[in-house]
């Protein structure tokens, strides 16, 4: 066992981590973040996406005693306990998630593009919005649905209507 | 889907991490990213009792260095793009580049990683092969350099011995009038590549003076084209024999046939990527003359 210092969500915590022990699963078990889904634990279908130290991350392909000091933030950080981050609503109104399994994944890996297309001020084409997601997977949208929330998100950054 | 256990370590400095290299030897492997070793340790196809962590160590970085071009082994895919020493050197390398996984693995994953790794068809081993790049490994005791023609044995096999560790890769610098372009095709995007090909020529403004191919897909690690190289030699870029080249070298490799494709199907897929990217480099080298 090492004993490392997660600030997860803005809190300190410090705990026990066999070496073996994915950041995934210590943030589900240790930290009760049940919003970090565990989809195909290697790598390839990106629901277990979180930012570390500000990135996005997969949390499968991550070894919690690697981010000893690390900051991580999750799902259940972003928009409060409404879920009202622009790109969480833009989903729920265009029809980005169905079931759900995957939503958090994508959120976490878009709201940081949403962010940076908002700060250089540019709507980017689909083909940009379909890379910026290309390594996340949805089984029951079709994608339609999540591209036009990121463009929905990016136009409220600008604001105006995308 | 969990990994073995293991012992972890984080290294301090270069010189910290190939001690415990050394202690630990055929038990032991450097992680950075982890974006190739993590999911192998999921699957328990790897099972090393030590992790050496190496990922915050000062290794990245992308400098020219004389005539060669000197890539450390923490450069994250990422950090390729947008570099001017890249986009004006090795338009090959920017290619491949764009098709390693998908923007969160290519911001965690390392050079040092991919190359280490060896998938057969992983991009970076293709273009260390393609320009001729030596792979710089040191262990605790020495450094050494190690030509890509030498370095990839097998599907996940390298010339790495117990102890030693990726710490660059070293490109030396095309001449001047130089172009270059890779094309792969997977199932997906960022799945891995059924194959690829890559090209890089010299030429004249007018002729290609001298040409590198390789392929992967067609054999357990990246393969150099040479009966395609001398074909290329003197032919005019307006007009190279694309095609010839592409149906030549299909006809000359014997590629796996499993449930990705037949090898029926690699080979005809190799000998079109072989026509595109000739094509593709030709052009450039038109478009730049």
């Amino acid at each position: 066992m090492t004993e490392i210092t997660l600030t997860v969500n803005g809190i300190d915590k410090t705990v026990d981590a066999e070496p073996r022990r994915l950041l995934a699963d210590m943030l589900r078990q240790e930290f009760g973040l049940s919003g970090v889904h565990i989809g195909c634990a290697h790598g390839a279908c990106g629901c277990c996406t979180v930012h570390l130290d500000g990135t996005p991350r997969l949390s499968c392909l991550t070894f919690a005693v690697q981010c000893d000091g690390a900051t991580i933030t999750t799902v259940e950080a972003m928009g409060g306990a409404l879920a009202e981050h622009p790109l969480q609503l833009a989903f729920r109104s265009e029809h980005g998630l169905q079931c759900g399994y995957c939503t958090p994944g994508f959120i976490m890996t878009l709201a940081p593009f949403v962010d940076d297309m908002v700060a250089q001020r540019r709507m980017p084409d689909d083909g940009e919005i379909r890379e910026a997601m290309s390594g996340n997977i949805c089984r029951c949208t079709g994608y339609h649905g999540i591209v036009a929330a990121v463009r929905k998100a990016i136009g409220a950054g600008l604001g105006k209507d995308a | 889907m969990r990994p073995a256990s293991f012992e972890y370590h984080r290294a301090r400095s270069l010189e910290h991490a190939l001690e415990l290299l050394a202690e630990f030897g055929d038990d032991g492997r450097p992680i950075a990213g982890g974006q190739s070793l993590v999911p192998m340790m999921n699957f328990r196809l790897a099972r090393p009792a030590h992790l050496v962590d190496i990922d915050k160590l000062p290794l990245a970085g992308i400098e020219a260095d004389g005539p060669t071009l000197r890539i450390g082994a923490l450069t994250r895919h990422e950090d390729y793009f947008g570099h001017p020493l890249i986009a004006e050197h090795f338009p090959a390398i920017l290619d491949a580049v764009h098709y390693i996984g998908h923007p969160t693995i290519r911001r965690n994953g390392s050079t040092g990683g991919s190359i280490s790794h060896a998938d057969p068809t992983a991009e970076l081993p293709a273009v260390a092969v393609l320009y001729d790049a030596e792979i710089v490994a040191r262990s605790a005791s020495e450094e050494r350099r190690i030509p890509a023609a030498e370095f990839f044995l097998s599907a996940y096999v390298t010339a790495l011995e117990p102890g030693e560790m990726v710490v660059a890769l070293e490109f030396p610098l095309p001449p001047q009038n130089s172009a270059g372009s890779f094309i792969e095709l997977g199932e997906r995007s960022g799945d891995f590549a059924t194959a690829s090909v890559g090209i890089s020529i010299e030429h004249d403004g007018v002729s290609v003076v001298r040409a590198a191919m390789v392929c992967s897909g067609a054999d357990l690690v990246p393969i150099r084209a040479p009966e395609v190289e001398a074909l290329l030699a003197g032919q005019p870029l307006a007009a190279p024999p694309a095609a010839e080249a592409g149906s030549s070298f299909a006809a000359s490799i014997d590629p796996a046939n499993d449930h990705i494709a037949s090898a029926e199907y690699r080979r005809a897929l190799i000998a079109q990527l072989t026509q595109r990217a000739i094509v593709a480099a030709c052009t450039r080298a038109l478009e730049k003359s």
